[in-house]
């Protein structure tokens, strides 16, 4: 009984230790430093109530009825009818595959290259610097222009890409206009766009690795790779967990390469969840629909933060 | 065994010049050929000459049409003030925020800890949906306030500045305490002087997001007067569609160099501050 304990506790002592008494009627002072708190923390924790939980209970809400966000005063309650028309027509299913198809083109491809750079800039190199930069660059320009600078270095006829293929001896390829190729191209132009982060957040996990544990391996005759596979890579479990689950959560929430390069197609190939929730919303009117596609994606990403958060508690990393 | 350091060398030398080509000739050509009209720009890269990387016979019709007939001034007005509200605003109530919880004792601490802490897991642009119309529902639809007030209250901010103000030590406040002081003036006489560094973090940090963002502005604004850089030139058209390349380019240009030379100058406060939000997740 944690109450008694502490009332008896605070009687016992009450006199001797005034501080330890939690259940004591608060003083002035301390009813003026709570109004205090209140009034500095309300702005922050209003907004923070109006703009993150409120839409998630009006999405739940939402979801469970029929209308349009132009009028959305004739909205009609149809239970869980969205959520079944997600199993009974494709479309749903197709765009939740193809953006995990994606996710996972964009991680499989961005953590090895991401930790191959981050080796290489954690040598001593020259102009080690400027290329640090440069791997940069492309994770501080928006979404939206490396999509415009991509489609164009796709373009079928004149783009840059092609350009260099032709050099090469390659004919040109139709790139996003192809139902093949175009996942594929925007899983490259994403690692473009993400690796150097990827590199910097491996990179300061190198830096953080206490160098004694690399030189004992070498002193005892471990080779450079067995140092690398069997006490490097082993350390950077933690770093490596992360830069996954970040690229997974962005690549789960990409809009511009759908909306700016391919307009989901061709034939739904590139049909982006987030893409595909805006279109049924705010073209198709369907709001209800994009709403329960939203509580799927939401589920989705919560049960990835919870199973991240669950492995960074768990002890199986170093 | 003696070729062995040169051979490493030139390996080296030949994986930076092919790094840096990969993540800079991409940037080169769209510069240079925002200076182009569209059949030099196209003469250019079929069959690929040196000239696409850079503004051989330049003209700077593309920007003065850009400047000209499209709305790009005015988004680009609008985003500055965009940016700099979310980023006075942000950094304000994160600060007030974060003060309260780690320097005041108060019942229901713990409640509004978790409640922050659990926003974290919101993919928040994923629900569009319902913040277009709990935001539309308070009349900021088609405003510049709407682009900006859903992102203000930032979890990301208050968890970096909460971890400042905690390395912060208490004794620096407690002379102020005892010539009376109250919290205002502690706040902003002592805290906020000595988290110098965290405050440009995330105004840096915020200044990107904000800059940079698209699918929100593109939802809630729909008067081109009231329009923001990305969404602007993302309306300008596609290869398939747009008579002249060249001036997507100029557009695209315009957008990004701000925050390029604003990366260049204060790097390390950016890679700290990305680094950090990807550790918080």
């Amino acid at each position: 009984m944690p109450a008694s304990n502490t009332l008896s506790a605070a009687s016992a002592t009450g006199s001797i230790q005034p501080k330890t008494g939690t259940r004591k009627p608060a003083t002035r002072r301390q009813k003026r430093d709570w109004m205090f708190a209140a009034g500095f923390l309300a702005p922050f924790m209003i907004l923070l109530l109006v703009f993150q939980y409120l839409p998630l209970l009006v999405m739940a809400r939402n979801s469970v009825y029929d209308y349009s966000l132009l009028n959305p005063a004739a909205a009609k309650f149809v239970g869980l009818r969205n959520f079944t028309d997600m199993i009974e027509y494709e479309d749903a299913a197709i765009s939740f595959g193809v953006t995990f198809l994606f996710a996972l083109g964009v991680v499989l491809l961005v953590i090895p290259v991401a930790f191959a750079l981050a080796l290489f800039l954690n040598s001593k190199l020259p102009a080690r610097g400027l290329v640090r930069t440069v791997i940069m660059l492309p994770v501080v320009t928006s979404s939206v222009v490396v999509a415009i600078m991509w489609s164009f270095l796709l373009d079928p006829s004149n783009g840059l890409i092609n350009g260099v293929l032709n050099i090469a001896g390659i004919g040109n390829q139709p790139f996003l206009t192809s139902t093949d190729q175009a996942l594929p191209a925007l899983v490259a132009m994403t690692l473009w766009q993400q690796v150097g982060f990827g590199a910097i957040l491996f990179l300061a996990g190198l830096q953080g690795l206490p160098v004694e544990l690399t030189e004992a391996a070498r002193i005892d005759g471990a080779t450079r790779r067995q140092v690398l596979w069997n006490v490097t890579i082993p350390l950077l479990s933690r770093t490596t967990l992360f830069v996954v689950v970040i690229m997974t959560v962005f690549s789960l929430q990409a809009f511009a390469p759908a909306f700016l390069m391919t307009q989901g197609g061709p034939q739904e190939s590139t049909n982006l969840i987030v893409y595909h929730i805006y279109n049924s919303a705010f073209i198709m009117q369907q709001a209800g629909y994009a709403s329960a596609l939203s509580v799927v994606l939401l589920l989705v990403v919560l049960a990835i933060s919870m199973a991240q958060m669950a492995l960074l508690r768990s002890r199986w990393n170093y | 065994m003696k070729s062995t350091p040169l051979r490493r060398g030139l390996f080296v030398a030949l994986v930076i010049v092919l790094i840096l080509c990969c993540f800079l000739a991409p940037y080169a050509w769209i510069v240079a050929s925002s200076f182009k009209n569209q059949l030099t720009l196209f003469n250019d890269v079929t069959p690929l000459s040196w000239k696409a990387f850079f503004p051989v016979g330049g003209t700077f019709e593309n920007y003065r049409t850009l400047f000209e007939r499209t709305n790009v001034l005015t988004a680009l007005l609008n985003t500055a003030i965009v940016s700099g509200g979310q980023v006075a605003l942000t950094l304000l109530l994160c600060a007030m925020a974060a003060y309260s919880l780690t320097r005041i004792k108060f019942p229901g601490a713990r409640i509004v800890f978790v409640l922050i802490l659990l926003t974290f897991l919101l993919p928040i642009e994923a629900m569009m949906v319902p913040l277009y119309q709990v935001v539309s529902g308070l009349g900021l639809s088609n405003t510049l306030a709407g682009v900006m007030i859903p992102w203000i209250a930032s979890p990301f901010g208050l968890f970096l500045l909460k971890q400042a103000f905690e390395e912060l030590p208490v004794e620096l406040e407690d002379a102020a305490r005892i010539d009376g002081a109250g919290h205002v003036r502690i706040f902003f006489s002592i805290v906020l002087p000595n988290v110098k560094v965290p405050m440009l973090t995330l105004g840096l940090i915020t200044f990107l997001f904000s800059w940079n963002s698209f699918l929100w502005p593109l939802v809630i604004v729909q008067d081109p007067a009231n329009q923001v850089i990305q969404v602007a030139i993302a309306q300008q058209g596609s290869p398939t569609q747009l008579p002249n390349w060249g001036e997507t380019f100029a557009g695209a240009t315009v957008a990004t160099l701000p925050l390029i030379l604003l990366f260049l100058a204060l790097q390390k406060y950016f890679t700290q501050g990305m680094t950090t939000s990807g550790i918080k997740g």
